[in-house]
């Protein structure tokens, strides 16, 4: 009897402490989180020890990449001929050649430096007058040069076809040159617009409209000559 | 190269106004074939060709993930760069002028410059090219001045229709300044004055004075 009682309290005992324990861990919700931060520590710890002592048997020989870019092809530069007819003033229209350079500075605007030449023809006056000669053979001889400024004002593309797209411009210039012609230098003014057309990326077609305005006294009064000039051209993008 | 914003729009053509038609995805490489003004043109893995801006191209990282850097064409470059050129209209001692010059820079206040130009006037016609150093006082300013220095010849034709002198061809010494002036992209506005003495072959030597105003760019 005695010992069957004993063994009753202590089955009590035992039930009710592994009660309590169960309850501490439902009581307490902070427990685990302490157990985290305690082992984060542990784990601290033991990086740091690491860092003390890098026993390490291999160590990595990894090369950096070294990378060298190459020079990147800038193709601002447009080099290339003309060839048009041009109208002096009082002397006919007649065949002109020239050559184009020029450098786009931005996809606006470019600088442009441009020579040409061409034979005027005879004045009305010549050709009726029969023998009269105004000038002599290299008097006639007309020469300018030029430099534009230029801009891109309506910059597009043209469809040739089903499947091809080229990119286009048209564009305005105005600038200031000199005019050689019958024996004298004059100090011009240009201004026209243009279009080009670029059926690959370094290659372009012109086609050009310019005004060439210098002050002519070769006709007894000084006047104002407008000169017109209409050419195409080839050009090469560097 | 590789694309490290969500995409790289391609152009068909180098300017603002063509139309986007492909875009490279992020972590895509691109190879660079050839820069025109501000735009470059590149080419995909899938081979397919566009134009890119140079303000996306800037976002663009090379194998090892270093930034692609190059010059850019802004105020920085303004106030250091290699190369200059521009193009003048003005007057010499009277008459109409026309020049253009390219300059060399050392540094970003020493450089080296060539001038040639033509002036065109009632009284004579005649070119002239001069070689002299320049320098820049505070480059970084927008607006900044500066002293030139140098040597140069000058060519006069004569107009005389009654007396005609021959045409004479002198050395000449300037010194000069001026004002550039910073204005967008890679141009800057330029004003400048030289004060020549030629060296003529009478007794006195000529002074004459060259006032110029004009555009010019960097690259």
């Amino acid at each position: 009897m005695e010992t069957g009682l004993r063994i009753l309290l202590l089955s009590v005992l035992v039930t009710a402490l592994s009660g309590c324990a169960s309850l501490r861990n439902w009581l307490d919700k902070d427990e685990p989180k302490q157990e985290e931060e305690t082992q984060s520590e542990a784990a601290q710890a033991a990086a740091d020890e690491a860092d003390e002592q890098p026993p390490r048997v291999i160590e990595p020989e990894v090369e950096r990449r070294k990378i060298k870019v190459p020079k990147i092809d800038t193709e601002n530069v447009e080099l290339g001929a003309v060839f048009g007819a041009l109208s002096v003033e009082d002397f006919g229209t007649n065949p002109v050649y020239g050559v184009l350079a020029a450098y786009h500075v931005t996809e606006d605007f470019f600088f442009q430096a441009e020579a040409g030449r061409s034979t005027a023809g005879k004045t009305s006056f010549e050709t009726l007058g029969g023998n009269i000669q105004l000038l002599t053979g290299d008097e006639r001889r007309f020469t300018y040069y030029n430099l534009a400024l230029g801009y891109n004002f309506l910059p597009g593309e043209v469809f040739l076809g089903r499947g091809r797209a080229m990119t286009s411009s048209f564009y305005l210039m105005g600038g200031i040159g000199s005019v050689d012609f019958a024996g004298d230098q004059k100090f011009a003014v240009s201004f026209g617009a243009g279009y080009r057309i670029l059926p690959t990326d370094w290659l372009a077609i012109h086609v050009r409209m310019q005004d060439r305005v210098f002050d002519s006294d070769l006709l007894g009064e000084s006047k104002l000559t407008n000169n017109l000039e209409a050419n195409i051209g080839l050009t090469v993008f560097f | 190269m590789f694309v490290t914003e969500p995409y790289l729009e391609l152009r068909t053509g180098p300017g603002r106004g063509f139309p986007v038609t492909q875009v490279v995805p992020r972590s895509e490489s691109v190879d660079v074939l050839k820069r025109r003004t501000d735009y470059f043109k590149v080419r995909t893995e899938r081979g397919i060709e566009g134009w890119a801006a140079q303000k996306d191209m800037q976002k663009v990282v090379l194998a090892d993930g270093t930034p692609f850097t190059f010059p850019l064409g802004d105020r920085a470059g303004f106030t250091s760069h290699r190369y200059e050129m521009g193009v003048f209209a003005g007057d010499y001692s009277g008459a109409t002028l026309i020049s253009g010059y390219a300059s060399f820079s050392f540094n970003s206040q020493l450089a080296l410059e060539l001038s040639a130009g033509q002036f065109l006037g009632n009284a004579s016609n005649g070119t002239l090219v001069d070689l002299g150093l320049t320098h820049v006082f505070v480059p970084e300013w927008r607006l900044s001045p500066f002293v030139s220095l140098g040597t140069g010849i000058v060519h006069i034709e004569p107009k005389a229709t009654l007396v005609l002198p021959p045409d004479r061809t002198d050395q000449t010494a300037y010194v000069g300044g001026g004002l550039r002036f910073y204005l967008t992209r890679r141009f800057f506005a330029r004003a400048e004055y030289k004060s020549h003495v030629v060296f003529t072959s009478r007794n006195d030597n000529e002074e004459t004075d060259e006032w110029k105003l004009g555009f010019a760019f960097f690259f």
